[in-house]
């Protein structure tokens, strides 16, 4: 056994330098402005909190999470309210050609962006939804929401029908049976599926970089991209700013990792 | 076994999504709006300004006060040129730009002007305070006959050096690129110092880094485009340029890491005595005689020196100028406040608390500012000398086109020949775009 | 109503927001790669295929498409052996398992820019961890064109592993612990039970996720562009920083469009080839 926990702990070190460089930048929000360049030694002389208060009262950041905190959650709502519906349809009921609309789903989701950012750029600019939540809302749906059905068709599938029936039987119709059984049965699945459209609209940048103009809508990573530095680049204020920027996903991988796992591989073995 | 409705979990059923879309559509509106009847507000857009002090913030506040009832606001740009010009592009592409005044990099103005977004300014101000800036300044900021932005600093490039090493060493300054090259060796091999550089310029894949090529073209004579806008009419001696640059770099005179710097990052290791020459602006010499620098009394300017064809001092000029967004909602206020941070007080002021040279002549032999700073005499005719980049809306986009070739040569990943070449095939198909 | 009625009624909603901004975007873009548009200037006008017949001798456009090629190649090819690696030495672990996954999935959450920002300062000249970790050397990491793909892809690759890790781990969790005990019994090396029993099972996995991470790999776009934004000299320039550039830099909406198609076609061709690949593996089994 105790091979075996030197195993584990060997390994646990491992990874933990694995994931160094994010913990090279924690240190780095740290580290006083005069011992960042050149660095000289590993540790600095004492800690400091003034990127952050640089970063919080000073930058565009509080703003900007503000935005990504906004159009993600709005974002994840509406792919997941639309795909859940969407999923169930494909899933159970007799539509017509559900195979092929699946199918595109899938493509869909390996749509690149950089294809569709021109005519989306043009389009949001016609609707004059430029530098708007709503607009990023949308893009981000355009990727999340075909993944959200995906994933949650899948979950839905899995559901035995004799479940179904059981609620048929009970005198529920079919959206009984969506409502009362089948939604409640697959919310673990719409938690994972929302887990990661959250996470993905938190972290887009192509679509946000292209069409935010101000600090009306800039979200987190277009605000670290776009940090403004006069002469030389203030490296201890982007490391604070990035470690703020990283908290919604550390705390997904933290708190909710079962979930964020479970999205993952259905993605995946789902082949 | 099936759950009732008090024990359902959480679904986002409609209502609440349509109640989320709806907040969504809400916050979409949330911008800055001016409340109706306040005191008329200027939003004014410029970078920082460089320099022992910032003049901006005090010649507002006398706008201001000749302007009761007038608020002018001033916001930042970001540092670098390429940014504020995508700032801007993004903004002023959506219609309803918020601000009323910009500054605007000189070459940015006809392309402005032909995309509709400045105000005409010819109604505004009299041919007189026209004629009172450089004709190098006003020329650029024309499109189609007619002018569109006023020019708030001048730029022109220059060759800083190292009075003190020169004249140990009984070494005029170098009229030559030859010469120059020469000089570097010479020295170094005397000095002490074996980390002195030789000669530092911006070779970084920026519009710094065009204007630093561009000067070497023009120093060996050759053209950027001709009269019909076809690339490199002097293909051979375009070449002599670019590998001269690259040379350099390959014979250590430059050091390597030119190919990634900026203005800043060169002007600091020369401010720290670390360099021999210097290609720069003219506000790091403000900044090399300030009283705690390394190199203060032992910096001297001259004209850049010619290569084998072409003349000296030819050198790019720049500079800032102040436009008026066609979206503004004050536009007359708007053109009296690039009329007064242009005029001949305002540039007077910025001229002594920063580290700008004004666009008008007539300052370069005013006596107050000649006693503070002796070398403005000498920089009138050096900036006559020099012109402006290629006047064209398109000359963000060829200089954008261009940057990562010149780049590739600078960097030793192309030969200057299939720079040329490569360059030139890219520029055909832009100019097959833009003729109709 | 029946439930085929109720279930367009249900996917409606769906369907009108994806036709509306994927399929129609979509189409599109090969509407707008077939004109000269450049909105600054209002010239819109036909161009038909001039746009793609300059891609094809456009040496840009190749040098972006090699360096698109090298990029997706090596980096899929790291992170897949690098994920499996990974996903080896996790097998056992008993302990603080989420702690485990935890500090693995923590690199593959963080979004793209942070990432970028993370190793433009640990690739810094003189700031740098790395290089201080190699003795202070000032070595220009992204400076240099030699070294910045290199570096861009280690960049990658550190974020991406822990998918194909987590992929590849899972799928050993389901192999029962007494194949490997029988094998040990029977006398096979440590290796031998890897070939025979691990690399067969594990395999049709490594295979899909070869196929995620390359069309991941042939559509990134945030890592590089925040990274070194394409230089230097173009050594780190994809074919979707190239359309970026030509989109928002020099506003050729029509000539930026041609890209992105030519990015669009070339993603779908992989995924077919790899769905026909993985098809085909299956059907033996």
């Amino acid at each position: 056994m105790r091979s075996g926990r030197r195993r584990d702990g060997l390994v646990l070190v491992a990874l933990a330098l694995y994931a160094a460089p994010f913990f090279w930048q924690a240190l780095t929000s740290l580290r006083p402005d005069a011992e960042l360049l050149p660095l000289t030694h590993l540790w600095p002389s004492r800690l400091t909190l003034v990127h952050y208060d640089a970063v919080l009262r000073q930058s565009m950041m509080p703003r900007a999470l503000l935005n990504s905190f906004g159009i993600a959650l709005l974002s994840t709502a509406l792919a997941v309210g639309l795909g859940a519906l969407a999923a169930y349809a494909l899933a159970r009921l007799p539509v017509p050609g559900r195979r092929v609309i699946l199918l595109g789903m899938i493509a869909a989701t390996a749509f690149p962006q950089i294809a569709t950012v021109s005519p989306l750029y043009l389009l949001l600019r016609a609707l004059g939804l430029r530098d708007t939540w709503l607009a990023l809302v949308l893009a981000d749906a355009s990727f999340t929401l075909p993944l959200v059905i995906w994933l949650l068709a899948g979950f839905i599938r899995e559901i035995p029908r004799a479940l179904e029936e059981a609620g048929a039987v009970d005198g529920a119709g079919r959206l009984g049976v969506l409502r009362w059984v089948v939604l409640p049965l697959v919310a673990p699945g719409m938690a994972s599926a929302g887990l990661l459209a959250f996470l993905f609209s938190w972290n887009e940048f192509l679509f946000a970089y292209s069409f935010t103009a101000s600090e009306a809508s800039r979200t987190v990573p277009v605000a670290l991209a776009l940090f403004p530095g006069v002469f030389e680049v203030p490296w201890g204020d982007i490391a604070a700013a990035s470690l703020l920027a990283s908290l919604p996903p550390i705390v997904i991988v933290v708190a909710f990792q079962r979930y964020l796992v479970r999205g993952l591989l259905a993605g995946a073995l789902r082949e | 076994m099936i759950p009732g409705p008090g024990r359902s979990v959480v679904s986002l059923g409609r209502p609440t999504l349509l109640l989320l879309l709806a907040l969504g559509l809400l916050s979409s509106g949330c911008g800055e709006r001016p409340a109706a009847g306040a005191p008329v507000t200027l939003v004014f857009k410029h970078a920082k300004i460089l320099g022992p002090s910032d003049p901006v913030p005090g010649l507002l506040r006398r706008f201001e006060a000749e302007h009761p009832g007038v608020r002018v606001v001033s916001e930042a740009l970001t540092w670098s040129s390429d940014e504020q010009h995508q700032f801007y592009v993004i903004n002023l592409e959506g219609g309803t730009p918020p601000f009323d005044v910009m500054m605007l990099d000189v070459i940015w103005v006809p392309e402005f002007a032909r995309a509709g977004w400045i105000l005409e300014l010819t109604p505004f101000v009299p041919p007189a305070e026209i004629d009172a800036h450089f004709p190098s300044a006003i020329e650029p900021a024309r499109e189609n006959g007619r002018l569109w932005a006023l020019p708030w600093f001048m730029n022109v490039g220059l060759l800083y050096y190292r009075s003190d090493l020169l004249a140990r060493y009984g070494f005029a300054p170098p009229r030559t690129y030859d010469a120059l090259v020469e000089q570097v060796r010479h020295i170094r091999a005397r000095e002490s110092d074996a980390r002195l550089d030789g000669y530092l310029w911006q070779g970084k894949q920026y519009e710094g880094g065009m204007v630093n090529v561009l000067e070497a073209l023009w120093a060996n004579g050759a053209r950027l485009l001709d009269d019909a806008g076809r690339p490199f009419p002097d293909r051979e001696r375009a070449r002599e340029s670019l590998a001269f640059l690259r040379g350099l770099i390959e014979s250590g005179i430059s050091p390597a890491w030119v190919t990634a710097a900026d203005e800043e990052l060169t002007r600091r290791p020369f401010g720290d005595g670390r360099a021999i020459f210097l290609r720069s602006w003219p506000y790091a010499l403000d900044l090399f005689e300030l009283p705690d620098s390394r190199v203060r009394g032992k910096v001297g300017v001259t004209a850049l020196p010619r290569l084998a064809h072409g003349p000296v001092g030819a050198a790019s000029t720049g500079g800032a100028h102040l436009a008026v967004s066609a979206g503004s909602r004050h536009p007359a206020l708007a053109v009296e406040l690039v009329r007064f941070l242009t005029s001949e007080a305002a540039q007077r002021a910025m001229t002594e608390g920063a580290a700008l040279r004004p666009s008008r002549p007539a300052l370069y032999h005013d006596p107050a500012l000649v006693a503070r700073d002796p070398s403005l005499p000498a920089l009138l005719g050096l900036t006559e000398r020099g012109h402006p980049r290629p006047i064209t809306p398109y000359y963000l986009m060829l200089s954008t086109t261009l940057q990562p070739e010149f780049s590739a040569v600078l960097v030793g990943r192309k030969s200057p020949e299939r720079a040329i070449a490569d360059a030139s095939v890219q520029i055909d198909h832009l100019r097959r775009a833009i003729r109709p | 109503m029946t439930d085929r009625r109720l279930g367009w009624l249900l996917l409606a909603p769906a369907l009108a927001v994806l036709g509306g901004l994927t399929v129609y975007p979509a189409l599109w873009v090969i509407w707008l790669s077939l004109h000269y548009r450049i909105p600054v200037f209002s010239i819109s006008r036909w161009a038909g295929l001039d746009h793609y017949a300059f891609l094809a001798v456009d040496p840009r456009f190749w040098s972006a498409a090699w360096v698109t090629a090298v990029f997706a190649v090596v980096s899929v090819a790291l992170e897949c052996a690098l994920g499996l690696a990974i996903a080896l030495g996790l097998r056992g672990q008993r302990r603080a398992r989420r702690v485990a996954l935890g500090l693995l999935l923590l690199a593959w959450a963080l979004p793209s820019v942070v990432t970028a920002k993370m190793f433009e300062w640990l690739y810094h000249p003189a700031g740098g961890l790395v290089n201080f970790m190699l003795g202070g050397r000032l070595i220009n990491w992204l400076g240099d064109p030699a070294l910045a793909l290199p570096a861009l892809i280690g960049a990658d690759v550190w974020r991406s592993s822990p998918f194909v890790a987590l992929l590849c781990y899972a799928r050993l969790l389901t192999i029962p612990g007494e194949l490997y005990e029988a094998a040990h019994v029977d006398g096979a090396a440590g290796w031998q039970s890897f070939a025979r029993i691990t690399w067969p099972l594990v395999r049709p996995l490594l295979l899909v996720a070869l196929l995620f991470r390359t069309l991941d790999a042939l559509r990134a776009f945030d890592i590089m562009f925040v990274l070194t934004g394409g230089g230097p000299a173009g050594s780190t320039e994809t074919l979707t920083v190239y359309a970026y550039r030509s989109l928002f830099q020099t506003l050729q909406v029509g000539f930026g469009s041609a890209i992105g198609v030519v990015v669009f076609a070339l993603v779908m061709l992989v995924a077919v080839a790899y769905l026909r690949l993985i098809d085909a593996e299956e059907r033996p089994a």
